[in-house]
């Protein structure tokens, strides 16, 4: 490789085969390459973005500033220089510079997952209204027991339902708060959670109608505990927990392609590569294979993704004696092992038959 | 059959002979694939097989969501194929077998 890179002075493709180091885990192989490339070609940006790339991927985090700050004038407008310049001033300290290059890296695509996920976590940092307030004791507007202090918590219903507010007295050496909790609807159930440490402190003062957000009306006491109660009972109860699904469900499915003249062995795995059934005719080292093939698996799929031409959906392997049939299932792999004369078109047929019933079954 | 002749074949997009370590010896792509990748990509797949299974002559066929990847080890190196997933994929793994 060196050999090659020597024939060739000016090729470009060491950033390549640094990416590629880089996806394979190989860091420090990639900031070789990459440093050696650079001084044949020093204006080459995009090695200079991939080096800083790879100094934050090594926890060099200031090499990494240093490297993309150097040229950030000619690359601003390239997304992963600004993601990697927001990850790397996000881990040195400064939150300031690290949002502000997660917003540039938004504005260049505002789909970019992970500036948006570390610009979330940063939004505590630089917001002035937290979804957590504290909020003055409303003493002028209710009488309240001597000596006690007030928490509010606000429950956001999905819409078309009421909004409440579970005004609670708690005793003294609790501190003020406002709850603000937003309830999609398939987590009604968590109300009964959310309120119970109210009910049994306190009792429930004041309820908002839908008549407006801003608008609160104060209710006697009597109605009030009423109406909550009211509501309470009207939530659907604790939905059933999800029936544990027995494995030997997949044994009939998998029988069927076990039936298969040159089928060896089916094993079904997660995709980091954990057994979760075998069904191996001839077992060796079952676990072993399992992980082996989910590593190929893993590598591939990142490979194809880093081209940008989708996800690994199966693959064959050849072996000298035996061919390894591969499909994903949903999260697991669904791997068949057949003899050389098995026709692995055949398998896949068979397999994807019996793929939906195997999702089923595993959720 | 000479390897670029593959690309005659309908829906193949690319195919290449690469070294161990990823560099290309002699390659073909449509605009849009870049058989440098593509080498790469090889070589690490094919490198993975060998060191993971213990399989000396490795060979792949890789489905993706819109394409289809063989590989195949041979003396020279690493022989890789890439075609649309429509393609006819049979009969470019006994054209990729007879050439090798």
């Amino acid at each position: 490789m060196a050999d090659e890179l020597r024939v060739d002075s000016g090729a470009l493709i060491f950033a390549t085969l640094a990416d590629v180091y880089i996806s394979s885990g190989m860091i420090d192989e990639a900031i070789s390459i990459l440093k050696d490339g650079l001084v044949r070609n020093p204006n080459y940006h995009l090695a200079k973005i991939i080096l800083g790339r790879a100094y934050y991927l090594k926890g060099e985090f200031d090499k990494a500033v240093e490297t993309l700050e150097a040229i950030y004038e000619d690359i601003k407008a390239d997304e992963n220089a600004n993601l990697y310049l927001g990850h790397s001033y996000l881990k040195l300290g400064d939150n300031v510079k690290a949002k502000k290059f997660y917003e540039t890296t938004l504005k260049l695509n505002s789909e970019n997952a992970e500036a948006l996920q570390s610009l979330e976590k940063l939004i505590p940092d630089f917001a002035p209204v937290p979804k957590t307030q504290v909020a003055e004791p409303a003493a002028e507007e209710e009488p309240k027991a001597t000596g006690r202090e007030e928490t509010i918590n606000e429950v956001v219903l999905p819409s078309g339902q009421e909004e409440v507010i579970h005004e609670v007295v708690l005793p003294s050496d609790h501190e003020e708060a406002v709850h603000e909790i937003v309830l999609p609807p398939e987590t009604e159930e968590e109300i009964h959670d959310e309120t119970s440490p109210a009910e049994s402190v306190g009792s429930i003062r004041e309820v908002i109608l839908p008549t407006g957000p801003a608008e609160v009306v104060a209710e006697k006491e009597g109605r009030e505990e009423a109406a909550a109660e009211s509501f309470v009972q009207e939530l659907p109860e604790k939905r059933p927990e999800s029936e544990s699904v027995p494995l030997e469900a997949l044994d009939k499915p998998v029988g069927r392609l076990l039936a298969l003249d040159n089928v060896k062995s089916v094993f079904i795995a997660t995709k980091d590569g954990l057994l979760i059934k075998d069904y191996s005719k001839a077992a060796d080292d079952v676990e072993v294979i399992c992980a082996s093939i989910a590593g190929i698996c893993l590598d591939v799929d990142e490979a194809f993704r880093m081209l940008k031409r989708g996800g690994l959906t199966r693959c064959i392997i050849e072996k000298e004696d035996e061919t390894i049939c591969v499909m994903a299932v949903g999260d697991s792999l669904l791997i068949v092992i057949t003899r050389l004369e098995a026709k692995p078109g055949l398998v896949f047929v068979y397999a994807r038959k019996i793929i939906e019933e195997i999702e089923e079954i595993l959720g | 059959m000479k390897l670029k002749e593959f690309i005659k074949i309908p829906k193949v997009l690319g195919v290449g002979l690469v070294s161990d370590d990823g560099f290309i010896i002699e390659g073909q792509a449509t605009y849009e694939y870049d058989t440098e990748r593509l080498g790469a990509i090889a070589a690490r797949v094919v490198n993975r097989i060998k060191n993971s299974l213990g399989v000396e002559g490795a060979s792949a066929i890789i489905y993706t969501e819109d394409n289809v990847l063989f590989l195949k080890e041979v003396e020279a190196g690493i022989i890789f194929v890439i075609c649309h997933k429509d393609a006819n994929v049979g009969l470019i793994k006994i054209r990729l077998n007879k050439m090798t």
